[in-house]
């Protein structure tokens, strides 16, 4: 059985999803590499032209969604590029799928362990957290919907109030002088901060469930957008308050901003713990759409029910996150997944999307001929 | 089975066949007369309490033993009585509501529900006459609902004094009451009252089913109903809304949503229902919107407060002291010296016992309930932290829990959330604040995943829809609600005026 597709999302369900799926581990880390990576203040540029690109890819892949009005990538990428290309095709998304979710279980875990839960064996939290996931998973995509809706609005307010309370920190002379190395450091620092926005390739799948998939456009460019002025507030305040000397160095850049200052008077003197909480909600929203997708891919490529795929897939998922020796084997698989994105999400709907066109052109000239 | 047997033309037959069936019953009475002077034999059979004295002692006996009525018979049937039928409900009884019956199963139900039953020699018939007795006691406040202001008005057990209460709230053509039978054995009579102009028919179909699928021997509450029409039966929180409250169900009528009223019983259902909703209290449509607003907002933080508080302490107290700040740290870990247990153990110690005290308290005679209450809590609290078994803060934190989950206007969605405090604390104590954190992700999606007839429970709140968000946390101006909630697909989407 297909999975029902009764039960549609709105177009604002569909930008929080984005939104949602791009927030994930990145918001905490995304200071850090890209500074390494480009070694300039003017990263923030960077940061807004590599969503731009993110827009114009999640665009392409929203467009190729559309030329298949009622099939998931799993189905039409078949149909483009023949039954076992397509089927390939699917097989490594799908493994992409699995790959970031494990992922971002890891990461949760390395930083709940190191600053909430010090004596905590880090299976014992992997595992109670896939499990309330997976309680959440069964319930389908608009419950999923549902839930992300809730957590973002929880999410943006504290962390908006949280990273404003660190101006107090904050010193314009660490962003200064733009453009100062030049334009090419700030091109360096493009991929990284392009694979920061990796999320909206959700629309690969996400577009058969709106209810009016002819606005899915609008709902990327939202999602991408509100994802990007995040990004830019976490970028600007990171290296305003540390440098990017200080910010290299720090593993978690975002929660040592949050913890670099305190505010006295106030119940909690320290917010770190705050977002770290929602940090764990946006965490969880991200593995979430991760963890359904991956099983959603098995089961339309094997045209089955989804139920036995998301609880096959559980244990599959909790072995890839506790594969990593350390925290630096997390990055390095994090590395990994984020150059296979590229490919996938990057170069891959392009391809098909030209694919679609010229057969549909043959088509067409067949039958006028 | 039981085999129906039809009457004949034999009275006294009949009469034999009445008596079999419940003349045995200590308060089934049958009185034998005739009518004034002639030899017509007729009976009566009603059942003493259920039926109204007065009424079969001046209009039904009075006027069918007297003289003039016998002539009248005998002039209008020449001596024949049994097409007198006719002329008796026509011209003699002046009842209201007269219904003929044709075999004894059927006298039986309708004499054990207050009906009088008449017999008449020669009628092949009996006649059922409507002198039901309504006892009903006086409209009284609200117990469970009470307001500072608003209509002092409460259902009662009478299910036509219900009805009519409802009906009183204005003018309105719109207001149907659909009667149903409920309870297999002793049957009961159920009301489905929507608007039906405005209720979606969808809706008004599925309650109507839910309702008719009840296959149990008896009902006794509305408590019943609600759990035989809840969509999931298995989650903590309640799907039906009950209320004490005839404002409270009119004004959900007007919205859009169904309301059950069941004889018996003063408590009506609201369907559906979303966990916002048990957060409002009509209070908030009465006062001005501001302090309404302010009061709604303050519940929403009680809700909270009541399932969070005490796991937030336990999991800062034993993981994460580093995480407050240093001087309330030092001054809770001061005050907790001495005291031998785990913060969980001394929160469960003084979260049990004030459920002990509250459960007690209920059961005890109104006027020392609450004295006992309060006493106690101070006594047992004070001399807890004496003998060193909790800390003084701990009393703070099981006092204000519990302050807060008593503000909470939904008398059942406060159990609820009093029951789940206990599995959050347990999941603080294992993880500290992740285990919270994940306890809250674990119930958002149990929220999330449940409906109420249809309706997601969490609506308004997601998905978004500003227009819901009116009367949600914010309670708007009445002149800019012009709307009925969009979550119930109503026939009319607009309010009037």
């Amino acid at each position: 059985m297909i999975p029902t597709r009764n039960d549609r999302i709105t177009t604002s369900q569909t930008a929080v999803i984005i939104i949602n799926f791009i927030l994930g581990a990145g918001i905490l880390t995304l200071p850090r590499i890209s500074v390494e990576k480009a070694k300039t203040p003017d990263v923030w540029i960077s940061v807004l032209i590599g969503g731009l690109l993110a827009m114009f890819t999640g665009i392409i892949i929203v467009k190729l969604s559309q030329r298949f009005p009622d099939k998931t990538f799993f189905e039409y990428s078949q149909e483009i590029a023949g039954e076992w290309v397509g089927r390939i095709l699917s097989l490594l998304i799908i493994c992409y799928f699995c790959l970031t979710s494990s992922l971002q279980v890891r990461s949760m875990a390395e930083v709940t362990t190191f600053y909430l839960l010090e004596k905590t064996p880090t299976w014992a939290i992997v595992m109670v957290f896939l499990w309330v996931a997976l309680y959440l998973v069964v319930g389908g995509i608009n419950c999923l919907a549902r839930m992300l809706e809730i957590i973002l609005p929880i999410t943006v307010l504290f962390f908006l109030v949280v990273s404003l309370m660190s101006i107090k920190i904050f010193e314009i002379d660490h962003l200064r002088p733009v453009l100062g190395l030049g334009w090419k450091p700030v091109f360096d620092g493009i991929k990284p901060t392009a694979l920061a926005y990796t999320g909206f390739e959700i629309m690969m799948i996400l577009v058969v469930y709106m209810r009016q998939p002819n606005k899915a456009v609008k709902a990327v460019v939202v999602g991408i957008s509100a994802s990007l002025i995040f990004y830019l507030i976490t970028v600007v305040m990171v290296i305003g308050a540390f440098s990017i000397d200080g910010v290299v160095t720090r593993t978690w850049p975002t929660i040592d901003l949050i913890r670099s200052f305190e505010i006295t008077g106030l119940l909690f003197e320290r917010f770190e713990s705050l977002l770290l909480v929602l940090w764990i909600m946006q965490i969880f929203s991200t593995f979430t759409l991760a963890y359904y997708s991956a099983a959603l891919g098995l089961a339309q490529l094997l045209k089955k029910n989804i139920e036995p795929f998301l609880f096959g897939l559980l244990p599959v998922i909790y072995i890839i996150t506790m594969t990593p020796k350390e925290i630096n084997g997390v990055f390095a698989l994090g590395d990994f997944v984020g150059n296979a994105s590229i490919f996938l999400f990057g170069i891959l709907p392009l391809l098909l999307l030209i694919i679609s066109r010229l057969k549909v052109g043959k088509h067409e000239a067949k039958s006028s001929s | 089975m039981e085999s129906i047997a039809p009457f004949t033309d034999d009275y006294l037959s009949n009469l034999n066949l009445i008596r079999q069936e419940i003349g045995q019953n200590a308060d089934v009475h049958i009185r034998e007369f005739s009518f004034g002077q002639t030899a017509i034999r007729a009976s009566i059979i009603f059942v003493d309490g259920l039926s109204d004295r007065d009424l079969i002692d001046n209009t039904i006996l009075k006027t069918l033993m007297n003289d003039s009525v016998a002539v009248m018979v005998q002039e209008n049937s020449s001596g024949d009585v049994s097409g007198s039928k006719e002329f008796f409900i026509n011209h003699v009884l002046s009842i209201h509501e007269i219904l003929e019956c044709r075999d004894v199963y059927d006298l039986r139900t309708k004499v054990l529900t207050g009906f009088t039953a008449l017999l008449i020699e020669g009628a092949a018939n009996a006649l059922l006459l409507n002198t039901v007795k309504v006892k009903t006691r006086n409209i009284d406040e609200p117990v469970s609902e009470s307001l500072v202001r608003g209509p002092r008005v409460g259902f009662t057990e009478t299910l036509s004094e219900n009805t009519a209460l409802l009906r009183r709230h204005g003018e309105n053509g719109d207001l149907l009451f659909l009667k149903f039978q409920v309870g297999e054995r002793a049957k009961k009579e159920l009301i489905i009252a929507y608007m039906k102009e405005i209720a979606n028919p969808a809706l008004v179909e599925e309650v109507k089913n839910r309702i008719t699928k009840i296959k149990i021997d008896h009902v006794p509450e509305s408590g019943y109903v609600e759990q035989f029409i809840e969509d999931n039966y298995l989650s903590p929180f309640p799907q039906v809304q009950s209320t004490e409250r005839p404002d409270r169900v009119i004004s959900a009528l007007l919205e859009g949503r169904v309301a059950i009223l069941l004889d018996g019983t003063p408590f009506a259902l609201i369907v559906p229902v979303t966990f916002s909703m048990l957060l409002q209290s009509p209070e908030d449509y009465y006062e001005r919107w501001i302090p309404s607003t302010f009061i709604r907002l303050l519940r929403f933080f009680t809700a909270f407060a009541s399932l969070l508080i005490p796991a937030l302490y336990i999991s800062f107290i034993s993981f994460h002291q580093g995480l407050i700040p240093t001087e309330l740290a030092i001054s809770i870990i001061g005050t907790r010296q001495g005291v031998p247990f785990p913060a969980l153990l001394e929160a469960l110690i003084m979260e049990v016992s004030i459920e002990i005290m509250r459960e007690a308290g209920l059961r005890l005679p109104k006027p020392i309930g609450p004295a006992i209450g309060i006493v106690g809590g101070l006594i047992i609290g004070q001399a807890a932290v004496q003998a060193g078994i909790v800390s003084p803060i701990m009393v703070i934190v099981v006092a204000v829990t519990a302050i807060s989950s008593f503000a909470i206007p939904s008398y059942n969605l406060g159990i609820s959330l009093r029951l789940i405090r206990f599995l959050v604390m347990f999941s603080a104590a294992m993880f500290g604040l992740y285990g919270v954190i994940l306890f809250f992700l674990l119930l958002t999606s149990h929220l999330v995943k449940l409906k109420s007839f249809g309706v997601p429970y969490v609506t308004p709140a997601v998905p978004y829809r500003l227009s819901d968000w009116k009367d949600f946390m914010v309670r708007m101006p009445l002149m800019m609600m012009k709307r009925r909630p969009k979550m119930l697909h109503t026939k009319e989407p607009t309010r009037k005026g």
